[in-house]
């Protein structure tokens, strides 16, 4: 029985009856205890390790919100307009302009073998442009001798070259919704809806759900979520097929995979009867690394994509109200068979109306089969308001607010989407601490990167891209928004009695800082340097560039 | 209509690259989607058809006409396949067409919120399918109070303008059927075919491949299909404007026709309610027989014996 008492600068650790401790001891991958070197020696024999001596040492960092595909999406270049960092630490400057964007996709073009094959880039973000959009001859001028297909940030929207076009057969006869044209009739070289994209993903040969869910796949998105302090992460939404729970398996089956994976079973791929029975035999998969045990119902679509479903008066620019992907029906039939069934439901909600929504089926599903501590989560929740938390608190809901869209959509939402009413109270993270509903905050990677810090940091100084500050009272201190990426994280979750804070019996997993998040000021929150994380006592350095 | 393999097809059974005729049923939840599709794939004769479905829990299909039970495929001893949707309808879509069976038809039901209109434009851009028709199934009983419901009202009328064919379900429970006619006459430009427990006649749904034969009618008692065949060359004006003056009564129409403005070459007409497509299909052969098949009201088949 081996145990180890690390020092360090200071360790915080969630726990309030000991918020502060220099010293943790760990034991078969748990915390035996925390405190000063002298509270810790009744435990008996160990063994120090000063190499955290200068560092902090938080509980490790959970993300409520991403999807594995940010470990995927590094197989490709990246061209988005924000730097960036892939899974080996590398970090990738952000393109101002769509000249940069082309230039490193002909200097990247350059590498690639001359057999045809397909160029795909992605986090391309034209809105910081001016109002430019990337066009065919822009991507002609990569190459012409080889599909060239560049995915947008959101990931609903992609560019592409001629040879695409062509093989997909789309020109300016072809009439439908989601193939751009341009002031001539043409296609513009953008395709905005599911259908037009898939078929230039066939034209292009590129199968994007296998490419970006693969073993390899896996292993980078432990990878960057490892970089960003996280231990624990969700994969929120997979239809789960065989392919991808063979790759979870044995990516996590290995003690060197650093991460703790949470995949969410998407509930509209398959009957309800049929997904709870798929579930229950994947629980019986579960390990330490992997849980199998979230369900995921995907409401209305994005504010930023104008296809978020909002109540009265709607879009600020006059656009009309978004579309259902469930329905409001189907979200009532499939959030009670699971809630019966015993699981919980996270569901995705952008726009107000799809949190009222969801709202009621929680409400009606407990009418109909009541149930304690179910802790159904509404996923973003952006634009909910004080009325709707509290009518969350009432029912026990949780809910995981996307507060790095403040920084990085807020701009727009502020001129164009939500007005500037809507867009300072959005991501309402005081409004959730005032009525005591417990909240998250997420990244949605990769959408956004990974990035705890930097999520805490845009719920604590709410500022956009440009420097505008988003709602003065919906910030929220440090220690809070530490605790929504700790502890808060782990209840939406149902983990916090297993990890999220530094207590006895709990797993040993760290977030290990080069500084202290409480005594930078809170603008440098998300500048603070990650050294590495423990997992269930295991260390994993972050590689440094 | 008959199912007489001797009879002259559309599509030719030895052109392997004409393209499936795609048809997508659009409409919310429990207006009648499922039982109408349950009708057609175990009603469907001699014709193959291949139905997309979200669930297949809904269904309620004879166990004795159950050949195969596959996961998420169901064949049926009649030679119909039935495949549930899953997460992605393009790529079971895309899957369905890489199967060696020959299918006839390919109908995909729309889930409840769908815009069906958009779910069609699959074939606008799928060389191996063809647009067939929008149909929107609508419950007599409650179409007027989802289409002002604040959460579903814009839903349901974008599914109603999406239509090429409405079909009024469950006529037999509404308290008062004009009114519901009039409010939906007054929605979409679609033609409306009322219907109990979704009692449309298949050809419809699936079109008029049987040309050249007048028929004696024999599909439900409100529709009959009208044979039509001349040897001169038609005016493509006046004879669209008929089709579409009269497009409220004539359902679907489908020909080969000869205009005087390019009488050397068969133009295709296929006309779904309110959609007419004219195509160019190449020079004629033997003789330049112009034929065109209708459906519709029988008052329809009394405006068109006195042309
Ligand atoms: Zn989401
Ligand atoms: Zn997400």
């Amino acid at each position: 029985m081996n145990t180890v008492v690390y020092s360090a600068r200071r360790i915080l650790t969630m726990n309030p009856n000991q918020p502060f401790a220099t010293h943790v001891a760990v034991r078969d991958g748990r915390i035996l205890g925390a405190g000063s070197i002298e509270s810790l020696k009744g435990w008996g024999r160990f063994e120090l390790d000063d190499r955290f001596a200068g560092k902090v040492i938080l509980p490790g960092f959970v993300e409520g919100h991403s999807h594995a595909y940010e470990g995927g999406v590094w197989k490709f270049p990246y061209v988005g307009y924000f730097d960036r960092t892939s899974p080996d630490g590398t970090r990738s400057s952000g393109l101002k302009s769509i000249d940069e964007v082309v230039a490193t996709l002909q200097a990247y073009e350059r590498t690639m073998p001359r057999d045809g094959s397909t160029l795909l880039a992605w986090g391309f973000d034209p809105i910081y442009f001016g109002g430019r959009r990337m066009d065919l001859a822009d991507l002609d001028e990569v190459s012409t001798a080889r599909p060239v297909v560049v995915l947008h940030s959101n990931l609903h929207v992609l560019n592409a070259n001629t040879p695409v076009f062509a093989k997909a057969g789309i020109t300016r006869h072809t009439n439908v919704h989601g193939v751009v044209k341009d002031e001539r009739g043409e296609p513009s070289g953008e395709l905005q809806e599911n259908t037009a994209k898939f078929m230039a993903y066939r034209a292009a040969g590129v199968e994007l759900s296998t490419l970006l869910s693969d073993g390899a796949a896996t292993w980078g998105f432990a990878k960057v979520a490892q970089l960003a302090g996280v231990t624990t992460a969700t994969d929120l939404h997979n239809t789960l097929p065989e392919s991808t729970v063979a790759a979870y398996l044995e990516a996590s089956a290995s003690v060197d995979f650093p991460l703790r994976l949470l995949p969410a079973f998407a509930a509209f791929s398959m009957s309800p009867d049929d997904g709870i029975a798929r579930l229950r035999e994947l629980a019986k998969k579960n390990s330490e690394r992997l849980r199998f045990q979230l369900v995921k119902i995907i409401t209305d679509g994005s504010i930023q994509g104008l296809s978020a479903r909002m109540r009265w008066p709607g879009y600020y620019d006059g656009t009309l109200n978004g579309v259902w992907n469930v329905g409001p029906d189907e979200i009532d039939r499939l959030l009670l068979a699971y809630h019966r069934a015993g699981f919980q439901v996270h569901i995705h909600t952008n726009g107000d109306q799809a949190s009222e929504v969801a709202i009621e089926a929680v409400e009606r599903a407990l009418a109909t089969a009541p149930r304690w501590d179910h802790r159904h989560t509404l996923q973003h929740a952006q634009m909910a308001d004080a009325g709707q938390f509290r009518r969350m608190k009432a029912l026990g809901m949780c809910a995981n607010l996307f507060t790095n869209h403040l920084f990085y959509w807020g701009d727009v939402h502020y001129a164009k989407t939500l007005g500037p009413e809507r867009a300072e109270r959005m991501n309402a993270c005081g409004t959730a601490l005032h009525l005591g509903v417990p909240f998250a905050i997420h990244c949605d990677a990769p959408v956004t990167p990974i990035g705890p810090l930097f999520t805490a940091w845009c719920a604590v100084n709410r500022l956009t891209a440009t420097g505008r500050t988003l709602g003065e009272a919906e910030k929220i201190s440090v220690a809070h928004a530490l605790h929504a990426i700790t502890l808060g994280a782990a209840y939406t979750l149902k983990l916090d009695e297993e990890l999220g804070s530094i207590d006895v019996g709990k797993r040993a997993d760290f977030a290990i800082l080069d500084d202290d998040p409480l005594a930078v000021a809170p603008v440098k929150l998300k500048d603070i340097g990650i050294w590495g994380t423990m997992l269930g006592g295991r260390i994993f350095e972050a590689p440094r560039t | 209509m008959g199912n007489d393999a001797r009879r002259p097809h559309l599509r030719s059974p030895e052109d392997v690259t004409t393209p499936i005729p795609f048809t997508v049923i659009g409409g919310f939840l429990g207006a009648g989607k499922t039982t109408l599709l349950n009708r057609l794939l175990t009603g469907a004769t001699g014709r193959k058809l291949a139905v997309l479905i979200n669930d297949f829990g809904a269904l309620d299909i004879d166990g004795e006409l159950v050949a195969a039970h596959g996961g998420d495929t169901i064949a049926l001893s009649n030679g119909c396949l039935c495949c549930t949707i899953g997460d992605s309808l393009v790529e079971t879509l895309l899957t369905l067409l890489e199967r060696p069976e020959q299918l006839d038809h390919i109908v995909v039901e729309a889930s409840g919120v769908a815009d069906p209109g958009r779910i069609a434009d699959l074939a606008m851009l799928e060389p191996r399918l063809a647009r067939d028709g929008v149909i929107v199934v609508v419950d007599s009983g409650d179409v007027q109070q989802r289409a002002v419901d604040r959460r579903v009202g814009d839903t349901v009328m974008r599914q109603l303008k999406a239509a090429d064919l409405l079909v009024l379900n469950k006529i037999d429970l509404a308290r008062d059927p004009t009114a519901v006619r009039t409010w939906l006459a007054g929605q979409a430009t679609a033609p409306i075919v009322e219907a109990q427990y979704g009692d449309v006649p298949a050809a419809l749904l699936f079109g008029l491949d049987q040309l050249g034969t007048t028929h004696p009618g024999g599909e439900a008692e409100n529709f009959r299909s009208w044979s039509y065949r001349w040897s001169g060359p038609v005016d493509r004006a006046a004879l669209l404007a008929m089709l579409t003056e009269t497009s409220t009564d004539v359902l679907r129409a489908k020909g080969i026709v000869r205009f005087s403005d390019s009488a050397d070459r068969r133009s295709i007409i296929h006309m779904v309610g309110r959609r007419i497509d004219v195509s160019e299909d190449g020079p004629w052969r033997g003789d330049a027989e112009s034929r065109l098949v209708l459906l519709g009201a029988r008052s329809v088949l009394h405006f068109l014996e006195r042309e």
